[in-house]
């Protein structure tokens, strides 16, 4: 309790003693926000969901030839720790033609909304599924990061010393996934950690070009899987044979990605589309012939979308597929795998008021989550906003939420 | 007599079509001239954008812009500094002479990526203001029919007044009445009429002056009759031909920010 207290404390004095300061003699731009989000679950008995304080704040100094950002924020739920944490804190270095970055950074790949195909450098925070902010469900990684321009060209090449995996939702929240187990398991963590060391780095390379006719980029890393592949072993009885206990053992894979993203103008159009080959991906398997119950396969993620707009409304489309190659029987995940997304949006008021429906759809289950929201900007700054997440469908990717539609406010200030 | 009448009539018809001709032709030669008015190869300045509604509440936006022409393309990146939630977000244009659609991209930091969108929306609001993205761009004579209907003077100002009429239908006005000083061809003042023809918009230019050798507008205002709001922008800093380098229009630009 006394460190956060030290810790809020210094932020708060730095918070207040710093702008003056800074930025009239370092040149120091300060800025973030801070927010209040209180949401209710509709079903059962109103529960609270969440009711998390947010301040964020963001310290940045850029010059031509170097720079530096450090993005602190600060979490505080009514039933949880308090989460302070730093969302990135890099060192910049400029060339004529190369750039460097250091240090904890937010790396984003690829042109798809609200869907990670290529974009695997940064893993995910997904303790609240994919609610927030993409902003905030992104996580920084140490990284190095080179790159290098050339015309309209870029070519970037990112070193990850230290892996960071997945942040899942805990036991007790209500984004935990279902887990398909017939028997409660116990949880063997003895593999589940990466040793930091050099040969454990990630590396990734991406080509990217910005041209009249086209944007895209071709990319392509060899890193871990950032969610566990989950080895089972099962504890038979030899009289019944019947399961009687089941050890899962979490344990991460190395990953090969190759792909690419392109965003192509076509009249009033926008056309997007990004795809990634994964090799050596490990899926859950019922098959008895595997003991383990994971199998590695090789895997295919695709999405192409498109953007228009229509009487002064922001359209958006995507069809993603997810297609496990050389599928076998037994394998818990469908072969093909289709989701869609629907964007919506609309301002009102000299852009005061903005209405907007944002939608993901599983083909297969029929399965959505539905998110309406209005925001409406009080003045300069600060934003009110009212929306609800709809989960429906019983089963698959959403429907396993069914039960926690929730309505929600957000009420922020940025300065 | 009878002769005499007809003669009489077809010269006066022929007369006035040569002189509607004459006008209409003077009518875009004129409008030909503003477009034509140098402005330099690049300039570069700051843009603060005052937005009052019906009821006098303001609100402030201001922005960072750099423009580079090179008789082929116009390249315009524009960085917003405020307010705090549009901080940091990048618009980077680029316009063709040989009438190809433009390319447009924004770089959104909090998704921190950046976004080719279609540049088909230019009847649409720029940042919520009452200037519309083909307000702000320089619309090209040939698009309109154009003809000179008088001369008025503004207050010690003597303009040509120059009624424009679009070739496309779909345009989102049906016509413009510009004011265009004489001396200097800068247009002045500008009426926009809606797809009634009623009078929708008036564009007052509030102060001009040359600036390293260009005529630049340094402060306008766009008041919207009908809804009774009016959007002020003010340029500070402004330079010209400063040799703005094409790694200024690029995405590393839009990323890193001005």
């Amino acid at each position: 309790m006394m460190k956060h207290i030290i810790i809020i404390s210094t932020l708060i004095l730095l918070f207040w003693q710093l702008p003056l300061k800074a930025q009239e003699e370092r040149g120091i731009e300060i800025n973030g926000f801070a927010r209040n989000y209180t949401g209710v679950l509709t079903g059962s008995e109103n529960e609270f969901s969440i009711i998390q304080n947010t301040f964020n704040l963001s310290f940045e100094k850029k010059k031509p030839s170097v720079g530096f950002k450090v993005n602190p924020y600060l979490y505080h739920y009514f039933d949880r720790e308090l989460e302070l944490g730093l969302r990135e804190a890099y060192l910049d270095l400029r060339f004529d033609n190369l750039d460097l970055r250091i240090g904890k950074q937010q790396i984003i790949y690829g042109k798809a909304d609200g869907v990670f195909i290529t974009d695997v450098v940064s893993p995910k925070d997904l303790r609240e599924f994919l609610l927030p902010d993409f902003e905030e469900i992104r996580m920084g990684v140490t990284a190095v990061k080179a790159n290098y321009y050339f015309g309209n060209n870029t070519i970037e090449a990112v070193w990850v010393p230290l892996f960071t995996p997945t942040q899942m939702p805990g036991d007790a929240s209500i984004w935990k996934p279902e887990m398909p187990y017939p028997v409660m398991p116990s949880f063997d963590y003895s593999t589940s950690e990466i040793i930091p060391r050099l040969e454990n780095s990630e590396l990734f390379l991406r080509f990217s070009s910005m041209a009249s006719k086209a944007d895209f980029e071709l990319v392509g890393g060899y890193f871990w899987a950032d969610d566990p592949a989950l080895h089972l072993t099962k504890q038979i009885d030899p009289v019944t044979m019947q399961l009687t206990g089941l050890t899962v053992r979490p344990d991460y894979h190395r990953l090969m990605m190759g792909g690419g993203s392109i965003g192509i103008p076509i009249g009033p159009i926008v056309l997007r589309s990004e795809g990634g080959y994964y090799s050596g991906k490990h899926f859950q398997t019922a098959a008895l012939t595997v003991p383990d119950a994971t199998i590695e396969k090789d895997y295919l993620h695709y999405m192409i979308g498109v953007d228009y707009t229509l009487a002064g409304i922001k359209l958006s489309t995507q069809f993603i597929q997810e297609n496990i190659l050389s599928y076998e029987e037994g394998i818990l995940n469908d072969q093909l795998e289709n989701t869609m997304t629907f964007l919506a949006k609309k301002d009102f008021l000299r852009e005061r008021l903005w209405i907007e429906l944002f939608a993901y759809t599983g083909l297969k289950h029929w399965d959505a989550l539905i998110r309406p929201k209005i925001s409406w900007l009080f003045a300069d700054g600060f934003d009110i906003q009212v929306g609800a997440n709809i989960f429906t469908g019983d089963e698959g990717r959403f429907g396993q939420y069914h039960e926690n539609t929730m309505v929600y406010s957000k009420i922020k200030y940025s300065f | 007599m009878k002769t005499t009448q007809i003669f009489l009539l077809a010269a006066i018809t022929l007369l006035m079509t040569t002189t509607q001709v004459n006008a209409q032709q003077t009518g875009h030669q004129i409008m030909q001239k503003v477009y034509s008015i140098p402005s330099g190869e690049d300039t570069e300045g700051n843009l603060t954008m005052t937005l009052t509604n019906n009821r006098g509440e303001q609100r402030i936006r201001t922005l960072k812009q750099y423009i580079k022409d090179d008789g082929q393309t116009e390249k315009k990146i524009m960085f917003f500094t405020a307010p705090a939630d549009v901080r940091n977000t990048a618009f980077m244009n680029w316009s063709y002479s040989d009438g190809r659609s433009d390319d447009q991209w924004i770089y959104l930091p909090a998704l921190k990526r950046t976004r080719r969108i279609s540049s088909d929306g230019k009847n649409d609001s720029f940042m919520g203001s009452d200037f519309t993205y083909d307000d702000l761009g320089d619309r090209h004579p040939d698009q309109d029919s154009h003809q000179l209907l008088r001369e008025e003077t503004i207050g010690e100002r003597e303009c040509f007044v120059i009624e424009s009429t679009p070739k496309e239908e779909d345009y989102i006005y049906s016509k413009t009445l510009t004011w265009v000083m004489k001396d200097n061809f800068i247009g002045l003042k500008r009426e926009f009429y809606d797809d009634r023809g009623k009078l929708l918009k008036v564009l007052h230019i509030k102060a001009f002056d040359k600036i390293d050798g260009f005529w630049t507008i340094l402060e306008t205002e766009m008041y919207n009759v009908q809804k009774e709001h009016r959007t002020n922008m003010k340029f500070t800093e402004v330079q010209k031909n400063k040799g703005i380098s094409d790694n200024k229009f690029t995405e590393r630009s839009m990323t890193i920010g001005y």
